[in-house]
């Protein structure tokens, strides 16, 4: 296991700088940069020897690879360097916009999950047909309504129509309903999609029939049973889902007026901002990396047939 | 013109507020102000870097304008220049040098005065730049020399060449006078606003990045503009500024009363807004109108025939009639009719799509099979990036490309990201069409705005762009060297007056309206007040009880 472990962490390690190389040098190859759009846009109406200063002073007319170090010296010292738009340390950046994304996605990510069991459980259970078949549809419709429209027809209603909560100021607590509901609604429709898929498919099976026969009430059936074995693919996609979270709030954030990961990124594009894309690229790696490792460390804690097999393959 | 606009704006005001049956009246005369509260003004963008030169960007300046004080006061209405933080100050007679008497007892909020040292170094930085630490050089100080303190209360001011636009200059958002701890900060810290440590009536108390912002009012303000009706410590105990992208959340909230005051109304929404009794304030900014220009460094456009045809295919009439509102007026010249030296030359921009297709015959353009003029076997093809600061600029340009395809000539209108949009905006080859406004109140943005080593939207040769092959006016160069260098106030109007009517005549640039900064308040909002180009001022802000 602590060798699996090792290596796992290896390899992480090795998508981190690859992630970082690739980054670094698909950046440096995208027309123009930070330095020209923020000093040789006609706002500034600089000459072309001021320019020239400027571009020394950043350091910008260094040869790509002194510059590839250099980076690399300091990320690895914890230094991400400045943003060249905004006028901070990439750091101070970081500070006030990771966690709020962090917050907002693991609170969209339960409260996605709580909805997705919701659901499943409930299409089960319920015994109107009708019923059943509307809430069977619900994953559908949650995955087409489009994030942008959700949010702000969430906001018209609850805040500007009945009052019930503030964007503008809002509490700790109340600032993070309406969002964490507009992100939770979207992510649980294919996790009960296929939550749903799987139960039907483990119901299928014979084990059930068994389990039945020998006189288990439904109920007692899906949770004891076929939760446990419908549950691993939903993990998988979660997993992936995650990740996509972290910088896909980007709509959340636009339209409640939220800091985050998401807007700070939509910026920093639009502006070729290098410094801050990097220190994103790295830091979204390395969300994609440790949760892809905690799902695969879950795995045999659900299944204990999955442990012997990654005994077998380290 | 500008009480004809005014009165206007008025007029709409109080239609709109008749609906809630609300009187709206000189409260401050009558002495009923309401002191303390806290107004919540929601933005459409987070600021940028707040070194105070890069204060032409809105929402940098709506930040700026209340922390940090300035030399002088542009008086908005009548754009004559007022004492501030300079009690008098004295021109010599070629404008090389400016002596400023400074008023006594102003302190910066950090309790370091503004005294004649701290305000020579502003400008020093402000005109020379400070290259260790990476501060550019302001677009508004031209010819700067170097600054001398006389006595502790009298700074003096150099210039190489005669610099007439100087003293306006002292008055305008990116001359806003900082703390020499400011100063001394690497421009890549001054993004950060508590950083920024101005005189104003406002300091910053606390900021999320990119999300909120705390002012406090400052309690010893004893040194706002000497004329103002308002003196002493600000109204408002403080302003909220939240960052909220969206318009229609910003207007929402503006309406269910979460916020007072909202920036950047699109023309479209204006109607809902006022028809609830909320009232839009459309300041004009005073400076370059919205307009397209020309690169003739681009074979396409270098025939004065071909721009002139263009100019007359324009319908800027179509363009604000459909796009925008009464606070958009339609461009009679290319600065603002509210600009100092404004000549109409409407005459000269009518619509007349057959002239247009006559001058273009001329020109050796012929219509070809696709409908779009051919010559030599090259098609009339343009190109140009929308540009995002300007209201509805992408629709602007498309309906720019309607009218232009009816003459048979193609504009392309790309979005493009930021890197490709200045890089092919600096070829005139890519980019023979672009948009183009600037809002400053003083003559010398139309050099700014034409001169090569400075915005230089024509792209002549002499300018940032290695891509200019031959293109350059030295009659106009001339001109404009000549408005920075007048001395004498009615012989730079005329050279003003010169400009307009050489760049309308030459085709080089195609006005479509005067630009205003659109902003929407709740009617409980009193004495809301913008500097000459229309950034707020909520120093004489007060908000009414119900």
């Amino acid at each position: 296991m602590i060798r699996y472990l090792l290596g796992r962490v290896g390899q992480a390690v090795l998508v981190l700088m690859v992630t970082f190389t690739a980054a670094f040098l698909l950046l440096q190859a995208l027309p123009g940069d930070a330095i020209m759009i923020k000093f040789m846009s006609p706002d500034m109406a600089l000459s072309a020897d001021q320019i020239a200063e400027i571009r020394a002073a950043y350091g910008a007319d260094l040869p790509i690879w002194e510059r590839y170090f250099r980076t690399l010296a300091n990320f690895l010292t914890g230094n991400f360097g400045y943003s060249i738009q905004a006028g901070v340390p990439v750091s101070q950046q970081l500070q006030v916009n990771l966690p709020p994304t962090l917050q907002l996605a693991s609170l969209g990510f339960l409260t996605a999950i709580i909805l997705t069991i919701a659901i499943a459980a409930l299409s089960n259970v319920v015994g109107m047909s009708w019923l059943r078949t509307a809430i069977q549809s619900m994953p559908s419709l949650f995955i087409s309504v489009p994030v942008f429209w959700l949010g702000i027809m969430l906001i018209q209603v609850f805040s500007f129509q009945l009052g019930l909560v503030s964007v503008i100021s809002p509490g700790p607590v109340e600032r993070l309903i309406l969002p964490v509901l507009t992100l939770a609604i979207p992510i649980s429709a294919p996790l009960s999609q296929i939550l749903m898929r799987n139960i039907d498919e483990v119901l299928a099976q014979p084990f059930v029939a068994v389990a039945k026969a020998k006189g288990a009430s439904h109920t007692w059936v899906l949770w004891r049973h076929v939760a446990r074995n419908a549950v691993l693919p939903t993990l998988t996609i979660a997993g992936v889902l995650f990740g996509e979270l972290l910088a896909g709030a980007v709509v959340t954030e636009a339209v409640y007026g939220l800091n985050g990961l998401g807007g700070l990124t939509n910026q920093a594009v639009g502006n070729h901002d290098t410094a801050v894309l990097q220190a994103i690229v790295v830091i979204s790696a390395l969300a994609f990396v440790s949760i892809n490792l905690v799902v695969d460390l879950l795995y045999p804690v659900l299944d204990p047939r999955l442990g012997s097999k990654i005994g077998m393959a380290t | 013109m500008f009480l004809a606009k005014n009165l206007g704006l008025l007029a709409g005001a109080l239609a709109s507020l008749a609906s809630v049956a609300f009187v709206p009246g000189d409260a401050a005369a009558q002495g009923a102000v309401t002191k303390g509260g806290t107004l919540i003004y929601l933005e459409q963008q987070p600021h940028t870097n707040l070194y105070p030169p890069a204060g032409g960007f809105y929402p940098n300046g709506g930040v700026l304008n209340q922390i940090t004080d300035k030399l002088t006061y542009q008086n908005p209405k009548t754009l004559e220049i007022e004492p501030w933080i300079a009690e008098s100050w004295k021109v010599n007679a070629d404008a090389t040098e400016y002596t400023f008497k400074l008023r006594p007892g102003v302190t910066f909020s950090d309790g370091t005065p503004v005294d004649a040292a701290a305000v020579a170094k502003n400008f020093d930085v402000y005109g020379l730049g400070d290259k260790t630490l990476k501060h550019p050089v302001s677009e508004v100080i031209t010819n700067y020399k170097g600054s001398e303190v006389v006595d502790p209360l009298t700074v003096k001011f150099f210039f190489t060449k005669p610099s007439v636009g100087f003293l306006q200059g002292t008055s305008v958002i990116g001359s806003g006078l900082v703390s020499l701890k400011t100063l001394a900060l690497p421009f890549d810290a001054l993004g950060d606003a508590t950083k920024i440590i101005g005189s104003g009536p406002f300091v910053v108390k606390s900021e999320v990045l990119g999300r909120e912002l705390v002012m406090e009012a400052r309690k010893d303000y004893a040194w706002g503009p000497a004329k103002l009706a308002h003196q002493g410590r600000a109204n408002l105990d403080g302003i909220k500024y939240v960052v909220t992208p969206e318009d229609s959340v910003r207007i929402g909230a503006l309406l269910a009363g979460q916020a007072q005051i909202i920036r950047q109304v699109q023309a479209y929404d204006e109607k809902q807004v006022q028809s609830k009794g909320f009232v839009i304030y459309a300041p004009s900014t005073r400076g370059i109108n919205n307009s397209v220009v020309f690169r003739p460094d681009n074979p396409l456009v270098s025939d004065i025939r071909v721009r002139r045809a263009l100019l007359h295919a324009v319908n800027a009439k179509e363009i604000v009639a459909t796009l925008f509102s009464a606070n958009y007026p339609q461009a009679k010249s290319i600065i603002a009719s509210t600009a100092q030296g404004y000549v109409d030359q409407s005459a000269k921009l009518t619509y007349d799509p057959v002239l247009a297709a006559k001058l273009l015959d001329e020109a050796g353009w012929t219509l070809g099979p696709k409908g779009i003029r051919q010559k030599d076997g090259k098609e009339l093809v343009l190109t140009a990036y929308e540009s995002l600061p300007q209201p509805q600029n992408k629709e602007t340009l498309q309906l720019v490309a309607q009218q232009w395809a009816k003459v048979g000539v193609k504009l392309n209108v790309l979005a493009g990201d930021a890197g490709s949009r200045v890089a092919d905006n600096l070829d005139p080859l890519k980019t023979p069409v672009a948009p183009a406004m600037v809002g400053r109140a003083d003559p010398d943005v139309i050099r700014s705005q034409y001169y090569p080593t400075t915005r230089n939207v024509l792209m002549q040769k002499g300018g940032i762009s290695n891509k200019v092959q031959t293109f350059v006016d030295d009659k106009l160069n001339a001109l404009l060297e000549a408005i920075a260098a007048e001395t004498d106030p009615a012989k730079r109007m005329a050279l003003v007056g010169e400009v307009q009517a050489y760049v309308i005549d030459q085709g080089y640039a195609i006005p479509i309206f005067e630009e205003p900064q659109a902003f929407a308040a709740s009617p409980k909002v009193k004495d809301f007040a913008f500097e000459a180009v229309g950034r707020p001022a909520f120093y004489a802000v007060w908000l009414a009880p119900k």
